[in-house]
């Protein structure tokens, strides 16, 4: 029986682990990309990138000030039974990571016009910061796997869903995407860029299926999809920090989701910064 | 190239984009909320009495909260906005990251000032702070006009006397 202290401490563990560790194969992605480059402008970027996550993972200190919002994917076994206040338990978890971390305080204060125009100011207290609404999808087995991510600013900026007219050729869709990818990273002011993109049949499906891709991607297993699209952004040559070299884009992770009989697909683009995902999870065993 | 602030123009004319450089001494901090505030006080000529002395300084496109500092975006609104007037007024380098138009180019070209980018990595840059102070506009919280004093600040020129490394 999973206990409530337990889901609240290694949510909150979880947060941690997310804001302040490159997982392994994140790791071997970037030093493989400081070997290949030519350029020193590119390598010290790169190499700045590894002793950022070196020193963080040491100091248990955020790996970048904007720590993010906190966006949770809860994957749930057909024979797990979900304790009742799991879902309140996870919200508690996440202020206490917020809490611990510490994030950035940056939660608007105010009514819904307040919000918007940020007029009341911000609290000063980390854990204010609400999560994004949680996405649950099925799983097999007794486990309950909890995936938590922080979103974070400047990739919203540059982020974008829109609908595709696909001509019935994947080539059209694909290089909209590249063609989204390449401008939005000239912008992007943390490059290297980490891509991911949801192809569904709504926004929010297309967007769900882009978080779940984020949750999902591995650095050093892309399908022939994301490598090309990670190869045609490189061709770009912005390179890390925009000086220039190999790698304006280190990874792309796809979900395709399934598809209506229509001319138009709706694909959904995260255009990663340099430590995205910020993800970890963990497994409730149920 | 060790750069210690304040800055002059003989230190300035020695820098060329792509230079990469530590920077020891006392910067000041500002993003979105703060900037234009300050270039008000330029305006009406307020700056002094506030405490806020520009010349030779340095401004880093950052918050300083508890979760630490870290560049955001130079090319927002309000931030890009400010450079030409911080430049006019004695601000001779500006940090952030990002690419800046031509007219900001331009413009830092004829104050003889320049822009540098460091990499988001606030583990590694927070670890650079010896003390922080805010020196003017506390309402603003962690994007009040800070003064941060670090140590080996690691940074590249990006934009420098009319040259852009993102002309390139």
């Amino acid at each position: 029986m999973i206990t409530r202290k337990e889901i609240v401490d290694k949510t909150a563990e979880t947060l941690l682990k997310a804001s302040t560790v490159f997982r392994p194969d994140q790791l071997e992605a970037y030093k493989r990309a400081a070997e290949s480059e030519d350029s020193e402008h590119a390598k010290w970027v790169l190499n700045n990138i590894i002793k950022n996550a070196e020193i963080a993972e040491d100091k248990v200190f955020p790996l970048c000030d904007d720590t993010g919002i906190p966006h949770v994917l809860v994957e749930v076994g057909e024979d797990a039974v979900v304790p009742a206040g799991f879902f309140s338990a996870v919200e508690e978890g996440v202020a206490e990571g917020l809490r611990k971390l510490p994030g950035r305080p940056m939660a608007v204060k105010g009514n819904d016009y307040e919000r918007i125009s940020q007029s009341a100011g911000l609290s000063e207290d980390s854990s204010d910061l609400a999560m994004a609404p949680m996405q649950i999808r099925r799983i097999s087995g007794k486990k309950i796997r909890l995936t938590l991510m922080m979103y974070g600013g400047g990739p919203e900026i540059r982020g974008k869903t829109l609908r595709v007219f696909h001509k019935h050729s994947v080539d059209t869709v694909v290089n909209e995407m590249i063609e989204w990818a390449v401008e939005g990273a000239k912008l992007l002011g943390c490059l290297p860029c980490i891509l991911s993109f949801g192809i569904g049949r709504s926004n929010l499906e297309a967007a769900s299926l882009s978080m779940e891709a984020m949750a999902k991607g591995n650095f050093t297993v892309q399908s022939e999809m994301e490598k090309k699209i990670t190869d045609e952004v490189n061709k770009a040559g912005y390179g890390a920090l925009g000086l220039g070299g190999k790698t304006t884009a280190l990874a792309t992770f796809v979900k395709v989701g399934p598809q209506r009989a229509s001319g138009i697909r709706v694909v959904s683009m995260r255009l990663g910064c340099c430590f995205d995902p910020r993800r970890a999870e963990w497994e409730f065993e149920a | 190239m060790q750069i210690n602030m304040p800055v002059d123009d003989n230190v300035i004319n020695q820098l060329k984009i792509y230079d990469m450089v530590e920077i020891t001494g006392k910067i000041f901090t500002g993003r979105d909320a703060v900037l234009p505030k300050i270039v008000k006080c330029i305006e009406e000529g307020t700056c002094e009495e506030k405490g806020i002395h520009l010349t030779g300084g340095a401004v880093f496109h950052t918050a300083v909260s508890p979760a630490g500092i870290g560049p955001t975006s130079s090319n927002k609104v309000d931030i890009e906005g400010s450079i030409p007037a911080l430049s006019e007024a004695g601000i001779k380098m500006h940090i952030g990251k990002g690419s800046l138009k031509k007219e900001t180019t331009e413009a830092l070209k004829k104050y003889n000032s320049i822009f540098l980018v460091t990499p988001p990595s606030t583990a590694f840059l927070t670890a650079s702070i010896k003390s922080r102070r805010v020196v003017a506009f506390p309402e603003e919280g962690m994007e009040a006009l800070h003064e941060i004093e670090v140590e080996n600040f690691p940074a590249i020129v990006a934009i420098a006397h009319g040259e852009s490394i993102y002309d390139k």
